[in-house]
């Protein structure tokens, strides 16, 4: 619970799911990555610059920018593709969400696993629909150019907003909070997940940890 | 401009600085976490193990008695055991001789059987290895919830000790307001809950009361089936602990609870669209829990039986009085619970009533019984006597068979009987101990007054006020009657229950879903009958019974006088608090109705410091100045020592002005007074709802411990008088309008129509806001509040005509205190809207 939680909610066409998906992920991981971070001895660090790069989407008049990092980008683009994929093969009508998690960990003493506390949670809703002909699919493509522009409004609104982000770590803590692995660019820790609609009642796995959580907790 | 400006300067600096190339053109310093615990994931376990600890008094006094329940519980098994199957009761009763060599006598090692004969015993029962499997199972999750226990309050532990810095030695000294107050002042560095930068009191209370006030709320709306009319008790209650665990798992936590987890219902509960479907898989799974419950019931009745036996006998052997005692009744302690109010808090207050309510029970004895319990006290007692007598003269009597069975007999019969013989010196007073009782618990139905002294009243009191004896029957019988219970009556009201968890939950940003109850929103759950006529835009079905709302609200305010309630509470606040101060003092001539009580309550229960204190107040004698200066002096010194009129003595009792003085921020307390003390305090105290509060939470947030206790001693004793003043505006208001009212019943819903019985019809008889108060000639003051009061009324009636208003009555309101978070729910799915035609609605707060 203690994690803010934002909804966005895109209508589109099945063809464009890969690029809006990628706009909206993109924006939000632009504006929550930094330049990577060179600790010096006396305990202070020095950001290094990040890139940024305009993205010309092919099926929606819309431009977005991002970190101009290809590891990020294929990241980003495998769980968009699964995503799409899962959203193909479930044969209902189109509907799923894919949700991006920001979190940081917490080291816990020896019996517990790391605890992976999320502290924002941006979840997008995707209504596929079809479309009879190629009049409406012109249309679609300048309106759902629009409707992005506008979550890209509001996903900046969001993040101005000044609130609680992790606090600048320590080099032996920076693990904690953002995600190194990158050799570019420096978002803070995220997970990416799905669900599609079928599935959206509450899966087996989190129904047992919850029951096993609860008799603990009795 | 100044933006061109900065930007000019900025590529200067950087030129001359650090030239180009060179790697560390900016360096900061990491800010680390310093601390653990800012964003903790889960706030309401935590916030309640906080409070847990601080209730346990420490870490250490927890863990001890957590150990002790572990080795408890082996005992009470093996001892069990031991005693159906490793015992030879003929050598015990000496019906079989002990062949020894070299003594007579028996010990108690020679009735023990040998250690082979036993387990084979023990082997060759089938039950007895059930048991001890099922027991030991039930051991180990125990202890394995133990440990997880201890691993999570060590943690609570060093929060204690580093961020609020508390040792766990001084621990139980802290009152919990103090420990609040600390949290409160962290989360600004630490930054707990990541929502808000500033805590309120109400979230911390909503996350540790999440569900209590649940269940507070739905026996207040009568919900819960634990009213029965039987066929020869007449109206009974019956709610265990067995029972309520059950009512918990059902809704709150168990496996496909209502609650997707500690905070948020599940959002298709939300929606009202398919009800009726939830209600179905919510009656199934109350199928399901009862028939487990009957599966279980041996295993559980069994349980019972022996802790009940172990735990009860001892005391019982050596009391025999406690089961003639009394102890409120867990049905008793949901009906008296405010929202919002921690357990300690209702203990306290309930055990303060105690006294008196043993007392009003006790005025009601049978005389037929009375009689035969003093003639068998009689025959009883000369047999004990020359039993002991002889005892005394000679102990070989003790050895005689069952002389010593007879004389713990008899003494039990005796004091049997003598707790169904009235006290001598008791004088039958039931109407003003009823008052004394209500001065404590706040809570009675409308048909107790003026109705103390029948029978009904009695018997529906002690539905609240039981015997021990009765409340350890019904836990033993719990196990049997909680399945059918679940089955066949708690399953047909899961259509309302559904209604009741869409209708009533409130989402708060902070908080996550709560009781919308819990907001204690006079104007949402107010009644009209219980002093916010005007305020209210409650239909019946949403209005808090008993005036659980506003007492609630004025609870909550007087114990918390740090929390800034949303403005239209702080006018109720303020102007209730106006009412009593003019009343107190107005009261002088003893014509003012609840001054009757505090006389009669100073004469019967002059054994409490702070109650005869405000009596004495009450009554006006001006010999208040040393106690005000006592009270003040010590943290401050400009306070003049003329003021020693009843009100200001009054005032300074009451913990808002204590803090405004605290503070010495409030301009007024240095002023000179006006002539008329009456109606500057009025005045002082409708300012000081807002000023102090604000003033307050933005200083230091603690004192010393000692004024804090006295704070809450005193709030105690405040909150008393306020009860008691809202109950008496209530009966009058009520008196005056039972002759004149017809008014939109038809917006009650249907379901909350079936629901109330008779009385409470009568009670919940609407009316409208305009509709002027009652007033009694007498009271001076009454005339000029009774028509601020029908002007409030009016204008909020015109207001409310407009769509405008209407709007603003739907608008959020939560979060309070806190910049609205425009644009945070993005409601994105439109069709919501259409499905919520549908009963009330689910408001969201943001």
């Amino acid at each position: 619970m203690n994690c803010r939680s934002e909804v966005l909610e895109v209508s589109l066409e099945g063809r464009q799911v890969d690029e809006a998906l990628l706009a909206l992920l993109h924006t939000i991981l632009l504006h929550r990555s930094t330049g990577k971070f060179h600790y010096k001895k006396e305990g202070t660090y020095s950001i290094g610059t990040v890139g940024t790069q305009d993205i010309d989407c092919d099926f929606i008049d819309f431009t977005f920018v991002r970190v101009s990092s290809d590891e990020l980008d294929r990241v980003i683009r495998k769980a968009v593709a699964e995503f799409k994929d899962a959203l193909g093969n479930s044969g209902s009508d189109g509907m799923g969400q894919i949700s991006l998690e920001f979190y940081q960990k917490k080291k816990s003493r020896w019996p517990f696993s790391d605890e992976c506390i999320p502290w924002e949670v941006w979840t997008i809703k995707v209504n596929v629909v079809n479309l009879a002909n190629e009049q409406e699919r012109q249309i679609c493509r300048e309106k759902v150019g629009e409707k992005l522009g506008e979550k890209v409004i509001n996903i900046v609104e969001v993040i101005n907003r000044h609130e609680y982000l992790p606090k600048m770590p320590t080099q032996s803590e920076v693990d904690n909070v953002f995600d190194t692995s990158l050799k570019d660019v420096q978002p803070y820790l995220y997970k990416i997940t799905y669900q599609i609609t079928d599935s959206l009642g509450t899966s087996v796995s989190t129904t047992m940890r919850r029951l096993i959580k609860d008799t603990l907790a009795l | 401009m100044a933006h061109f400006d900065t930007e000019y300067q900025r590529l200067e600096a950087s030129y001359s600085d650090s030239p180009p190339g060179e790697e560390n053109l900016l360096v900061h310093v990491p800010e680390g976490s310093k601390s653990q615990w800012h964003h903790i994931e889960n706030l309401d376990l935590f916030f309640q193990r906080v409070y847990n600890l601080h209730q346990k008094n420490g870490f250490t006094c927890m863990l001890l008695g957590e150990i002790f329940e572990l080795v408890q519980l082996v005992f009470v098994v093996t001892f069990t055991v031991f005693l159906a199957n490793c015992v030879d009761y003929d050598i015990l009763f000496a019906n079989k001789l002990v062949n020894h060599t070299d003594s007579s006598k028996v010990t108690l090692p020679d009735a023990f059987l040998p250690v082979d004969v036993c387990s084979a015993r023990i082997h060759d029962n089938v039950f007895v290895i059930f048991i001890l499997v099922i027991s030991g199972v039930f051991w180990l999750h125990r202890l394995v919830k133990f440990i997880y226990n201890v691993c999570c309050y060590w943690e609570i532990r060093s929060f204690y000790i580093n961020a609020l810095k508390m040792s766990m030695a001084e621990l139980p000294y802290f009152t919990w307001q103090e420990v609040q107050a600390r949290i409160i002042e962290i989360q600004k560095e630490h930054q707990i809950c990541i929502h808000k930068k500033e805590l309120t009191e109400l979230d911390i209370y909503h996350r540790i009361l999440r569900f209590k006030n649940y269940m507070v709320a739905m026996v207040n709306k009568s919900l819960l089936p634990i009213r029965f009319r039987l066929p020869f008790l007449g109206d009974s209650v019956f709610y265990t602990r067995g029972l309520k665990y059950n009512f918990e798992l059902i809704f709150f936590w168990g496996p496909g609870s209502l609650f997707e987890n500690e905070w948020s219902l599940k959002s298709e509960y939300k929606r009202g669209g398919n009800r009726l479907e939830l209600a179905d898989r919510l009656s199934s799974r109350i199928l399901w829990i009862g028939i487990a419950n009957l599966l279980l019931c041996p295993v559980i009745l069994i349980w019972q039986i022996l802790y009940a036996f172990f735990s009860y006998t001892e005391v019982i052997k050596r009391e025999p009085g406690i089961l003639g005692a009394r102890c409120w009744s867990l049905y008793g302690r949901c009906y008296l619970r405010h929202f919002n109010e921690l357990d300690h808090e209702l203990m306290s207050r309930l055990s303060k009533g105690y006294k008196a309510s043993s007392k009003y029970m006790n005025c009601f004895m049978s005389p037929l019984l009375t009689v035969v319990a003093k003639n068998v006290a009689f025959f009883a007692g000369s047999i004990l006597a020359v039993l002991i007598a002889l005892t005394i003269y000679d102990e070989d009597v003790l050895a005689v068979e069952h002389v010593l069975s007879s004389i713990t007999l008899l003494g039990v019969c005796i004091t049997v009987c003598r707790s169904f013989i009235p006290d001598k010196h008791m004088v039958f007073c039931p109407e003003q101990l009823l008052k004394v009782i209500l001065a404590h618990i706040h809570y009675m139905p409308d048909h107790w007054q003026g109705n103390a002294h029948r029978y009904e009243t009695r018997d529906e009191f002690a539905q609240l006020f039981q015997y021990k004896a009765v409340f350890i029957l019904e836990e033993l019988l719990s196990p049997v009657i909680t399945p059918f219970i679940l089955i066949f009556c708690l399953r047909r009201k899961s259509l309302e229950i559904i209604d009741f968890f869409r209708n009533f939950t409130v989402e708060v940003v902070g908080v996550g879903d709560t009781c919308s109850f819990a907001q204690m929103d006079v104007r949402q759950h107010g009644h009209p009958a219980w002093m916010s006529a005007g305020k209210t835009e409650a239909s019946i079905y949403q209005q808090a019974e008993d005036g659980k709302t506003e007492l609630s609200l004025m609870h909550f305010a007087i114990t918390n006088p740090q929390w800034q309630p949303p403005r239209e509470s702080t006018h109720f606040i303020s102007q209730l608090k106006e009412k009593v101060h003019r009343e107190a003092t107005g009261g002088q001539q003893g014509t003012a109705a609840e001054n009757h009580a505090f006389t009669s309550t100073h004469s019967l229960q002059s054994e409490s410091e702070p109650r005869s204190l405000i009596a004495n107040l009450l009554a006006g004698p001006p010999s208040l100045a040393s106690l005000h200066l006592g009270r003040d002096s010590s943290i401050i010194n400009h306070l003049s020592i003329g003021v020693s009129e009843g009100t200001s003595a009054l005032r300074s009792l009451s913990p808002l002005s204590t803090s405004l003085h605290l503070r010495g921020s409030f301009p007024s307390a240095r002023l000179p007074r006006p002539d008329h003390p009456a109606v500057a305090a009025g005045r002082a105290m409708a300012g000081s709802g807002t000023d102090a509060r604000t003033v307050s939470s933005g200083s230091s947030a603690w004192e010393g411990q000692l004024t804090s206790l006295v704070l809450s001693e005193y709030a105690s004793t405040e909150m008393s008088i306020h009860a008691l003043y809202m109950h008496e505006m209530h009966k009058q208001q009520s008196r005056g309008e039972l002759s004149r009212h017809t008014w939109h019943r038809q917006e009650s819903d249907e379901s909350s129509e079936s629901v109330h019985d008779d009385v409470e019809a009568i009670r919940n008889l609407p009316r409208s806001s305009t509709f002027p108060f009652a007033t009694t000639p007498s009271q001076e003051g009454a005339g000029l509040q009774s028509s601020s009061q029908r002007r409030y009324g009016g204008t909020t009636e015109s207001l409310c005509g407009g769509p405008r208003v209407q709007r603003t009555a739907r608008m959020p309101m939560g979060g309070w205190s806190e910049e609205p978070h425009t644009g945070r729910h993005h409601d994105p799915v439109p069709e919501e809207g259409s499905e919520d035609e549908l009963p009330p609605h689910i408001h969201k707060v943001t």
